[in-house]
């Protein structure tokens, strides 16, 4: 193998250097219980204390205490949506969300749904948009929860975040945002943008995984999640995972310190990325909104090709991208993301997500290149679909 | 998740591409997946040459490179015998979830044959006419 790239940033990053710094004293010099009274106990917790400014800092929470960790996306999505429903459900049971959001939020809902919530999933334009004004269509006397994710991990549009939180604040309805994929993407100010509830994790930017939090605002009612312990004020028992709250809290601060240089950085390596793939390949199309998105994550469909086949043929030359959603049966599932924004499915079955990292290099874009052009002509000859006017 | 044996394959296929001229084409699709099988048989009813294009997957790609691999050289019956055991042998370890690639790999290979069967009786039809010009 001659070479390896990894072009899969919106799956997962390596753990940075200073966050690692940050992590290891945690394991052997300072392991106390964050619970527990004494120095050692003392000493954990102070790292605890400041993961958790260090995140309230970052998003501009009014208090630390409104940082709840957890240990990831996932499970933050699947509290805030049934946690914040079942405290809510005397003022009513039904919920928004859009048809776009991770599973962790829609199979939440799906779970509510069997419990005898209803849930209305807005539907989104060609650009992974979500309407606003279906938002408000949808509104009900009994609503009580919208949660629109900020980013969409497939093709990185932006959503109207503010707007839609604004939108749900004027009917008293409370907003939560899956923030997984903005975080040091965009800018993530929860005063600002009115949010209620948000998630965010660490391992998408460059922290460890298994860490994350729920952020919710402070008066906001929530169910508690993990009983028979006081840690998170009660809300999340069990014995804080040490040391990855605070890589998770270092990963944060960097992120949103080095916001502005990474996403130049990664501007510059998606445009050089785009530019030379439509010079060297052509029937391609890009999935997504054409400016309302984050520079990180390119979703790019290859006519005529299946994206399995080239998933794979590029990871054996070394380079690593998805198929932008978990592909578990044979008929080349098609992504329910691009379904929903009607993309035709002989497009969304040739897509293929490109999510670009700060450690990436022009060669290796070049490297990425020259490859696909190779793989995808190999793929096109021996295709079955075929293309009026193709060589 | 694919076995080193499926990967090699998958990577090199033998009977990847299409038979200018061929004798039949079998169309076969499932979900997104469509797949093409093309012969070309002498005159004993050998199939002397068989090909395939594939727009399909990993488990799609190798089935149809196997099933190319055993109707060739095999009499027109013999390749409408072929089942799918027969093929998931031969591609060694294939997940269960992907099984349906051997299915449009053998449809695929049974409308080759039937493909060939009209083009001859098309062939025959046409003979008297001639005969009498």
């Amino acid at each position: 193998m001659a070479r390896k790239v990894y072009l899969d940033s919106a799956a997962t990053t390596y753990v940075s250097s200073e966050v690692m710094a940050e992590m290891l004293p945690c394991f052997n010099a300072i392991y106390g219980n964050s619970n527990s009274v004494h120095s050692y106990g003392r000493d954990a917790l102070a790292i605890v204390d400041r993961a958790r400014d260090r995140v309230a800092h970052a998003i501009n929470a009014e208090k630390s205490n409104e940082i709840y960790f957890t240990s990831g996306g996932t499970e933050a999505d699947n509290w805030a949506i049934r946690g914040l429903a079942h405290a809510n459900k005397d003022k009513g049971k039904h919920i928004i969300t859009s048809v776009i959001e991770h599973h962790a939020v829609l199979d939440a809902c799906k779970m509510l749904e069997e419990e005898g919530y209803e849930v209305t999933y807005v539907p989104v334009d060609k650009t992974g948009l979500v309407n606003i004004a279906e938002i408000i269509h949808a509104i009900r006397k009994d609503t009580t929860l919208i949660s629109i994710m900020a980013v969409n991990n497939e093709v990185g549009t932006i959503q109207n975040v503010k707007a839609i939180a604004k939108i749900a604040h004027e009917y008293g309805i409370i907003f939560h945002t899956d923030a997984v994929q903005a975080l040091g993407a965009v800018k993530l100010d929860v005063r600002d943008m009115e949010i209620d509830a948000m998630t965010i994790s660490g391992h998408k930017i460059y922290g460890p995984k298994g860490a994350g939090c729920l952020y919710v605002k402070n008066g906001i009612k929530i169910d508690n999640l993990i009983i028979g312990g006081s840690q998170e004020r009660g809300k999340r028992g069990g014995t804080l995972n040490v040391p990855a709250i605070a890589g998770f809290g270092k990963a944060v601060e960097v992120a949103v310190r080095d916001m502005s240089i990474n996403q130049q950085k990664i501007k510059a390596e998606r445009e050089y990325f785009l530019k030379n793939l439509k010079d060297k390949i052509p029937y391609v199309q890009v999935n997504g909104h054409p400016f309302q998105k984050v520079n990180g994550i390119a979703n790019i469909s290859f006519e005529m090709v299946d994206k399995e086949s080239l998933l794979m043929l590029l990871d054996m030359e070394g380079i690593a991208v998805s198929t932008g959603s978990a592909c578990t049966s044979n008929a080349v599932e098609e992504s329910y993301v691009l379904k929903a924004m009607g993309i035709e499915s002989e497009f969304a079955n040739s897509a293929i997500r490109f999510s670009f990292g700060k450690n990436i290099s022009k060669s290796d874009i070049d490297y990425v290149i020259e490859t696909l052009s190779k793989v995808v002509e190999r793929l096109r000859s021996i295709s079955a679909l075929t293309k009026a006017g193709r060589k | 998740m694919y076995s080193k044996r499926i990967l090699e394959r998958f990577s090199n296929p033998t009977y990847a591409g299409g038979i200018r001229g061929g004798d039949g084409t079998g169309r076969a699709e499932s979900g997104a997946e469509v797949v093409k099988i093309y012969i070309s048989v002498n005159e004993k009813g050998e199939i002397e040459n068989a090909k395939f294009k594939a727009y399909g997957g990993v488990c799609t790609i190798v089935a149809c490179d196997v099933a190319c691999q055993l109707i060739e050289d095999k009499t027109l019956t013999e390749a409408l015998a072929i089942t799918a055991d027969e093929i998931l042998e031969e591609m060694g370890e294939c997940p269960e979830n992907k099984h349906s690639s051997v299915d449009i790999a053998l449809e695929a290979v049974k409308l080759s044959v039937e493909d060939y069967f009209e083009k001859r009786q098309k062939q025959l039809k046409k003979r008297p006419k001639n005969i009498e010009e």
